[in-house]
C-alpha cells in the first residue's frame, strides 16, 4: 500500500537512528518503505548486522565507524537527507514502537502554511498502549522540566516521532550526542521561533522497546549533559 | 619565605592556566583566576588569611590556603571534564564527515554508469586507428 502525496512536500525522508537493532530494524524499514517513504538508517557503530539488514530492507544506510549515540546519529541522518535534497524529514525510532501510519499525519501537519515542526505526542489522545507507571512518572517530570526550561507548551517530550520541513531541519544542530538531544531539539525549536504543532501519535510499547528505553538513572545523565553543555562554547 | 615563593610560583602557573582556559570555558577561567589571586593574596598577607579563616570558622589561615587549593584543583578537574566533552564534539564531527562521505561514495558506485552520447561514439568510428593512418 503506497500513500501518494500531491502537496508541497515532494521528497520526505524518514531518518532512523539504529544501534544493535538487527532483530527489528528490517521490519521497521519494510513498514516505512511500504508506506511509500525513503528511509535513511544511521547505523551508529552497531556490533551486529543492523546496517546490512537495513540495506536489504530497502534503506539508504549511513554507518558511523564508532558508536556516538542517538542524537549524533539523528544529526548525521538529517545532514545526509538535506544533502540529498529532502524537503521534509521525519525522525522515527528503530525499536518498532512507532507506527508508519503516523508519518502521514506528521507530514500533513507540516503541510500547513507557516508550520515547520510537528511533534508527536503520546498523551494527546491517551491511545498509547502498555506505558508502565514508572515511565509515565518519569515522562511527567521531563515534560514539566521542558516546559519550564524552553517555554514551549508541549504535552510530550522525548518522543522520537517528529517531522520538520527542510527549513526547520536547517535550524537544528544537535550537539547532545546521547539522549539529551530530545530536550535540545525542543530548545532549538524555541530559539528558532519557527512554528510547531503537536500531533497525537500511538506508541506501542513492547518488552523489546521497554528494555531499550530510558531508565530513572538516564534522567540524571540527561540533566548533567544539558547543564554541562551550557558551560562551554 | 621558601614556602611563600614556592606557592607563588604554583599559583602563577594556575593563573596562566586560567588565562588559557578562559578562551574555551570562560566560567572556569574566571573562577580559577579569582581563586589563584585570592591564594596569592593570602600567601603574602597571611594575617588576613587567619582573620578570614577565624571569621569563616576554619581555624588557621594555612587551612584556608589549603582549602583554596582544593577548590582550584576541583575547578581544574571540571575544566578537564569539559575539555573531554569538547574533544568528543570534534570526534563526532569527524565521524559524521567520514560516514557521510562513505555513504555518498557507495551511492555513487551503486548508480549505473552513464551511457556515452551517440554523437561521440559516431565520431569515434569515423576516425581510423592510428596504425592505419601511418600506413597511408
Amino acid at each position: 500500500m503506497t500513500e501518494i502525496r500531491n502537496h508541497r512536500i515532494r521528497n520526505p525522508w524518514v531518518v532512523v537512528a539504529a544501534y544493535n537493532e538487527a532483530a527489528v530494524v528490517g521490519s521497521v524499514v519494510s513498514g516505512i518503505r511500504r508506506a511509500g517513504y525513503t528511509v535513511i538508517v544511521v547505523d551508529d557503530g552497531s556490533a551486529d548486522r543492523t546496517g546490512d539488514v537495513a540495506v536489504l530492507a530497502g534503506a539508504v544506510v549511513v554507518r558511523h565507524p564508532i558508536n556516538l549515540g542517538q542524537g549524533a546519529a539523528l544529526q548525521t541522518g538529517i545532514d545526509f537527507a538535506l544533502e540529498q535534497h529532502a524537503d521534509a524529514l521525519v525522525t522515527f525510532d528503530a525499536d518498532g514502537q512507532h507506527s508508519p501510519a503516523a508519518i502521514a499525519a506528521l507530514l500533513a501537519a507540516i503541510e500547513q502554511p507557516g508550520v515547520d515542526f510537528a511533534l508527536g505526542s503520546r498523551f494527546l489522545t491517551g491511545a498509547t498502549a502498555n506505558l508502565p507507571a514508572s515511565r509515565r512518572i518519569l515522562l511527567g517530570a521531563a515534560i514539566r522540566f521542558t516546559r519550564a526550561s524552553t517555554g514551549l507548551p508541549v504535552t510530550d517530550t522525548h518522543n522520537g516521532l517528529r517531522a520538520m520541513t527542510a527549513r526547520g531541519a536547517r535550524t537544528i544542530s544537535l550537539r547532545q550526542n546521547r539522549m539529551a538531544h530530545a530536550s535540545e531539539i525542543l530548545h532549538q525549536i524555541a530559539q528558532s521561533r519557527l512554528r510547531f504543532v503537536e500531533v497525537p501519535v500511538k506508541i506501542e510499547y513492547s518488552a523489546y522497546s521497554l528494555g531499550k528505553g530510558q531508565r530513572m538513572t538516564d534522567a540524571l545523565t540527561i540533566l548533567i549533559d544539558l547543564f554541562a553543555r551550557r558551560l562551554y562554547r | 619565605m621558601i614556602a611563600q615563593l614556592f606557592l607563588t610560583a604554583l599559583l602563577a602557573l594556575v593563573l596562566v592556566y586560567a588565562w588559557s582556559a578562559h578562551r574555551t570555558v570562560p566560567i572556569i577561567g574566571l573562577f580559577a583566576s579569582v581563586a589563584a589571586l585570592a591564594g596569592l593574596y593570602f600567601v603574602w598577607v597571611p594575617e588576613h588569611a587567619t582573620a578570614l579563616a577565624a571569621f569563616a570558622g576554619i581555624g588557621r589561615g594555612s587551612d584556608l590556603v589549603v582549602y583554596t587549593w582544593v577548590v582550584i584543583s576541583l575547578l581544574i578537574m571540571l575544566h578537564l571534564h569539559l575539555k573531554l566533552r569538547l574533544q568528543l564534539d570534534m570526534i563526532t564531527r569527524l565521524t559524521r564527515a567520514v560516514a557521510i562521505d562513505r555513504a555518498r561514495e557507495s551511492r555513487r558506485d551503486a548508480r549505473p554508469p552513464r551511457k556515452r552520447r551517440a554523437v561521440m561514439s559516431a565520431r569515434k568510428t569515423e576516425t581510423p586507428p592510428i596504425g592505419l593512418q601511418a600506413k597511408k
